[in-house]
């Protein structure tokens, strides 16, 4: 028979760890959102929902492919480190690729490759990871369908606000023309009462 | 209660004296937990599973309203308070099941609303898989801590859906081989359980959970060399059907033998599945994929369960003669021989047909030696679902169909009226 003390032990360990982990992904963040560097990634948002974690909606980004010299060794599901630079109008965009962790000075993403097209299969399709953002259930469907309005006026555009330090990223919000879309959907939802 | 009858009766008529009525009734109170406390234990867990689910909706409705710091707050909460409750249970000297089970089970869900929370809060990506492989590693150790009996079975659950969501339910997949380092870490618990409890409910609930968990997860190795798998497979029900025959998770019943039960099963779906023409015409097309099968993770994955099928076949034979052999026990082997074969011609699809027919036949005779009704009706159903299969399809006409079933039917009845009235006459 195990001492009881022991069991008691154990248990006190598991305990903390499973306090720990979420924790740790809380701090995470935390750090990247306080002292990460922000980027606007150009979007267009669709909404899935999760069983766990409820209704969000998928980003996909404008700026996720990039030519590579033709027959370079890359794989689908491949860790990637993304180079970025913004442009003139304030959006990122991918400078290059690297295996290899770039170097402190440079902007990097870690990413991972999500396939490989093109006839000479040269263009690399990354999949960034903040791709999903969470919404209220009854927002997540206005967020997509306010999304959708957007589109029919082409002036406007849809971004991604998102920290990135030492290549790890946190998603802060999703903007159209530079007001969140939770502030959208909030008061598209106010004026339909 | 009948006994307490029977015992009175047993006293007055002088067989027994009042001392070993005593012992026989403190004996059978010893043996039954009281069905009330059983009771509990039942709504306890399903109370807990509840509330652990409805908490986890709750949570995915995503407030709004809500600061950062409150929703982080809430996501912390019902851990922390089951973690306390946890530990009050260990620290109680003598404390009812239904108390560390539901306290367990509240405990699993909490972990799973926390890290769903945060992930939520902070838009952390990870597919589902991710999430609850989290989860699961995070829970592991309660299962020898808490010492639950659905601990085990909640964690079985999880890494299965786990399995399922990273390589049939999400693209790109991969092979979750996590699952098997898992799945090893909850098996010293259940050699444990069988071994101190072998008449246990939960432990007939594990011989369901485990078996069907494997059955679902060996197919995420199918993506190259597919072909392989349906070798891995019938080894594997193989190997169910002998463990079932060996007894080596419990009693010998069918109904407490889900090993038994799941290895017959299975097998005979993949010998219907494989008695058809062009499942052995795709796998001559798909010949060359079998080209580097040295290299194929499903080779080995199959070579492996079939070699620990082949080592409880040979145990199983050292109880057992031959004759006395059941016939799905060395039916893995057969299917092999035949697999070889397919390779050359498609063919083979007349010799399952055979196995099948060779099988429902033996499964009607041993139902009749041995005059049990489930067997002998067992046997009857694989031959009328082979003839159905076979039959109905085809382009023969409604009167050859329709006199088909009737004969069936009539054999369903005369077999069975038979049997009885053979019981009748013996009894």
């Amino acid at each position: 028979m195990v001492n009881k003390k022991t069991i008691i032990t154990v248990f006190v360990i598991v305990a903390i760890i499973q306090l720990a982990v979420p924790a740790k992904m809380i701090w995470d963040k935390e750090s990247i959102l306080k002292t990460g560097k922000e980027f606007k990634f150009e979007t267009a948002p669709v909404d899935p929902s999760d069983p766990f974690r409820g209704k969000y909606i998928t980003l996909e980004f404008k700026e996720n492919s990039y030519k590579i010299q033709s027959g370079s060794e890359w794989q689908e599901g491949e860790e990637v480190y993304v180079i970025l630079n913004t442009n003139s109008k304030g959006f990122a965009t991918i400078k290059d690729l690297s295996k290899a962790k770039p170097d402190e000075g440079l902007d990097y993403v870690k990413a991972t490759i999500q396939y490989i097209t093109g006839p000479l299969l040269d263009n690399v399709i990354v999949s960034y990871p903040f791709d999903r953002f969470y919404m209220e259930e009854s927002k997540a469907y206005e967020a997509e369908k306010a999304y959708n309005e957007t589109q029919l006026d082409s002036i406007k555009t849809t971004y991604a606000l998102v920290n990135i330090k030492k290549g790890n990223a946190a998603l802060k919000d999703v903007m159209i023309d530079g007001v969140s879309i939770i502030d959208i959907v909030n008061e598209n939802q106010h004026k339909n009462k | 209660m009948s006994i307490q009858k029977d015992i009175r009766e047993l006293i007055e008529a002088g067989i027994i004296t009042s001392e070993t009525a005593k012992k026989i009734e403190e004996h059978y109170a010893k043996k039954s937990s009281s069905p009330t406390n059983r009771l509990f234990v039942v709504f306890g867990i399903l109370g807990a599973i509840l509330v652990g689910l409805g908490i986890i909706l709750m949570i995915a409705h995503n407030w709004d309203e809500l600061s950062k710091t409150t929703k982080t707050v809430l996501a912390f909460l019902p851990l922390i308070l089951s973690q306390f409750l946890c530990v009050y249970i260990l620290l109680k000297k003598s404390v009812s099941k239904a108390w560390v089970e539901s306290a367990t089970t509240l405990l699993f869900f909490s972990i799973g609303a926390c890290i769903s929370l945060i992930s939520q809060i902070y838009h952390i990506p990870g597919n589902l898989s991710s999430l609850l492989l989290v989860w699961m590693v995070l829970f592991l150790p309660l299962i020898y801590v808490m010492k639950s009996s659905v601990a085990p079975l909640l964690y079985i659950v999880g890494i299965t859906y786990y399995a399922a969501e990273a390589s049939y339910f999400s693209y790109p997949n991969f092979v979750p081989y996590a699952y098997w380092g898992l799945l090893l870490a909850v098996l010293p618990q259940y050699f444990i359980l069988a071994k101190k409890s072998p008449k246990s409910n939960y432990l007939t609930l594990e011989n369901i959970v485990i078996p069907l968990s494997v059955t679902i997860a060996l197919g995420t190795f199918s993506s190259v060399g597919s072909y392989f798998m349906y070798v891995a497979y019938f080894s594997l029900f193989g190997l169910f059907y002998n463990i079932g025959a060996n007894n080596l998770f419990g009693s010998n019943k069918t109904r407490s033998n889900p090993y038994k039960v799941i290895g017959a099963l299975g097998t005979l779906t993949l010998l219907f599945v494989s008695s058809f023409e062009w499942f052995w015409l795709e796998a001559i097309q798909s010949k060359n994929e079998l080209e580097n099968w040295i290299t194929y993770v499903s080779f080995w994955v199959a070579l492996g369960i079939t070699v620990l099928a082949i080592f409880y076949l040979l145990k199983l034979l050292k109880t057992k003669s031959i004759r006395e052999l059941p016939i799905f026990a060395p039916l893995f082997l057969v299917f092999i021989i035949l697999f070889g074969l397919g390779q050359f011609s498609s063919s083979v699809w007349i010799l399952i047909n055979v196995v099948i027919l060779a099988v429902s036949i033996l499964t009607i005779i041993e139902g009749a030696k041995k005059e049990h009704l489930g067997i002998l009706n067992f046997g009857l159903a694989i031959i009328t679902l082979w003839i159905i299969i076979r039959f109905l399809n085809t382009d023969l006409s409604f009167i050859i169909r329709g006199l088909l079933l009737i004969t069936i039917g009539v054999g369903f009845f005369t077999a069975n009226y038979l049997m009885l009235k053979k019981r009748k006459t013996n009894g």
